[in-house]
């Protein structure tokens, strides 16, 4: 598919409806990072 | 499609951006989750309480005679459909059958589901003609019916999950799927093969478990404050009766069908399956598919990609919950907070198709007077018009992220209750719901994008 810059304004707004998604996975995984530090100590 | 309305509309003036909706109804699930983790320790929806309604009228509302004119009513709706279907005018939207099935059976029962309790239980016409039927067996041959055959344990909720995929493809992909006659073939079909079930698993097994529409207007009833218990009409506490479902075999499949076919619907009308398709659709056709049979296998495989993504998704939670701890296999998990999608299905439901019952369920106000579009007057009524300024586009709008919200939130107070009832440790139940979380998340993300002009 090519990327069509045109259309970016389109494409951005729609990503951003999947921003808090992303926050909440990159939350999730540091979390249980972090949890499996501390069990390991 | 004929269904025109459910939110084809310019939205202007909103106070922030249409995305701008969807982080603040994260941030409403992320707090709802932090209260509920803080302020409801002990699981509440398990043992629902039940209290039947004061001065008798319960019993009246679940008396046999009631029951035997709503299975009257049943039948005959079912009958006018099939008749107008097979005889009415092949206009869809002067036709009762199509606007019937369509919007008032599929869109409006489901509100009164969550309002009112089980109602289409009362109202099926194959559960009243099974009944009748079997009644008149009895009574003619003056002893007991053979018992019906044991109805297997691994079919489960499968046949109710094949049925609601069934009416989807009809309704979403079936390019005269909405024509009068298909509606009143299908409907016809439908009996037959619910009939079949009924003789052979006997009548309450089919309508329990695998009558489609019966199992998925129950799902929806468990949402509600009511409930008829052995003959009786009561209230119990709002949600209370989806902690009591039965985790049968199929029902994580349903419950994905009905996420996945709103969702699918949903996603036509955006850049992306709009960008797909024809090349799709092209494939087909060189394939040696008529281009019309080639646009719905495409339909086909995108409905099916949007069932699979949903069933997905919640699978992704339930390994991320199973990642905590506790011994619970993955499968146990799914069965155990399955019920906690209900309300998600609900949102979707009501946030896509609100406008599409406002709107096209005040056809049935003309068509009750003409129900086969040939000029008939019957109430009077067949002159009367749709009203389509009853909502505007950003009131519109509005309702459809608190429906989200409320839907999600929802979700997340029943998988809370359940995972402080099945873990023993009440931080590592909270730890458990992380995952839960991020699928609600997803879910309302999702919802709110489909909704949404944005058209990427």
């Amino acid at each position: 598919m090519i990327f069509q810059i045109a259309h970016a304004g389109h494409w951005l707004t729609s990503v951003a409806y999947f921003l808090p998604v992303v926050a909440f996975l990159i939350w999730l995984a540091v979390t249980q990072f972090r949890e499996r530090r501390r069990e390991d100590r | 499609m004929f269904l025109i309305g459910h939110g084809i509309s310019v939205r202007s003036d909103l106070p922030i951006p249409e995305w701008l909706f969807g982080w603040a109804a994260a941030m409403v699930l992320v707090v709802s989750f932090v209260a509920l983790a803080v302020l409801w320790p002990e699981p509440r929806l398990q043992k629902p309480t039940w209290h039947p309604l004061p001065g008798g009228i319960g019993r009246v509302l679940a008396s046999r005679p009631v029951e035997i004119i709503c299975g009257a009513i049943g039948v005959f709706l079912l009958g006018l459909t099939v008749y107008a279907g097979l005889r009415g005018t092949e206009s869809t939207a002067a036709n009762f059958a199509p606007i019937f099935i369509y919007v008032i059976f599929w869109l409006a029962l489901v509100p009164l589901s969550v309002l009112f309790g089980d109602v289409f239980r009362a109202f099926n016409p194959w559960r009243a003609i099974g009944r009748a039927v079997a009644w008149v067996a009895r009574t003619a041959s003056r002893s007991e019916l053979p018992a019906p055959l044991e109805y297997p344990a691994w079919l489960g909720r499968w046949p109710a999950a094949v049925g609601i995929f069934a009416f989807a493809t009809i309704e979403l992909i079936a390019s005269n799927g909405d024509k009068p006659d298909s509606v009143a073939v299908a409907a016809l079909a439908y009996s037959a093969v619910t009939f079949i079930g009924m003789a052979l698993y006997g009548v309450d097994r089919w309508i329990d478990r695998a009558e489609a529409f019966s199992v998925y207007f129950n799902l929806f009833s468990r949402l509600s404050a009511v409930e008829t218990r052995d003959r009786e009409v009561g209230l119990r506490r709002p949600l209370s009766g989806l902690p009591r479902l039965e985790p049968l075999p199929g029902t994580v499949a349903l419950v994905a069908v009905m996420i996945g076919s709103v969702s699918f619907d949903g996603f036509t009308g955006k850049r992306p399956w709009n960008s797909i398709s024809p090349d799709i659709a092209q494939f087909f056709q060189d394939r040696g598919l008529s281009p019309q049979h080639a646009l719905e296998a495409t339909f086909m495989l995108g409905l099916i990609g949007a069932v699979l993504f949903v069933a997905g998704f919640y699978w992704l939670g339930v390994l991320g919950a199973r990642s905590v701890g506790g011994g619970f296999s993955a499968r146990r998990l799914a069965h155990e907070f399955v019920h906690s999608l209900v309300p998600i299905a609900l949102a979707y439901v009501a946030a896509h198709y609100f406008t599409l019952l406002l709107f096209q369920g005040q056809a049935i106000v003309y068509l009750i007077s003409d129900p086969l579009g040939k000029g008939s007057d019957i109430f009077g009524t067949a002159d009367t018009q749709i009203d389509y300024t009853l909502i505007g586009a950003n009131g519109t709008w509005y309702w459809q992220v608190a429906f989200v919200v409320a839907g999600h939130v929802a979700a997340l107070m029943l998988a809370h209750d359940r995972a402080l009832a099945l873990y023993d440790d009440n931080r590592k139940a909270v730890r458990s719901q992380y995952w839960m979380l991020g699928v609600m998340v997803g879910f309302t993300s999702l919802a709110l994008w489909l909704l949404s002009s944005a058209n990427a």
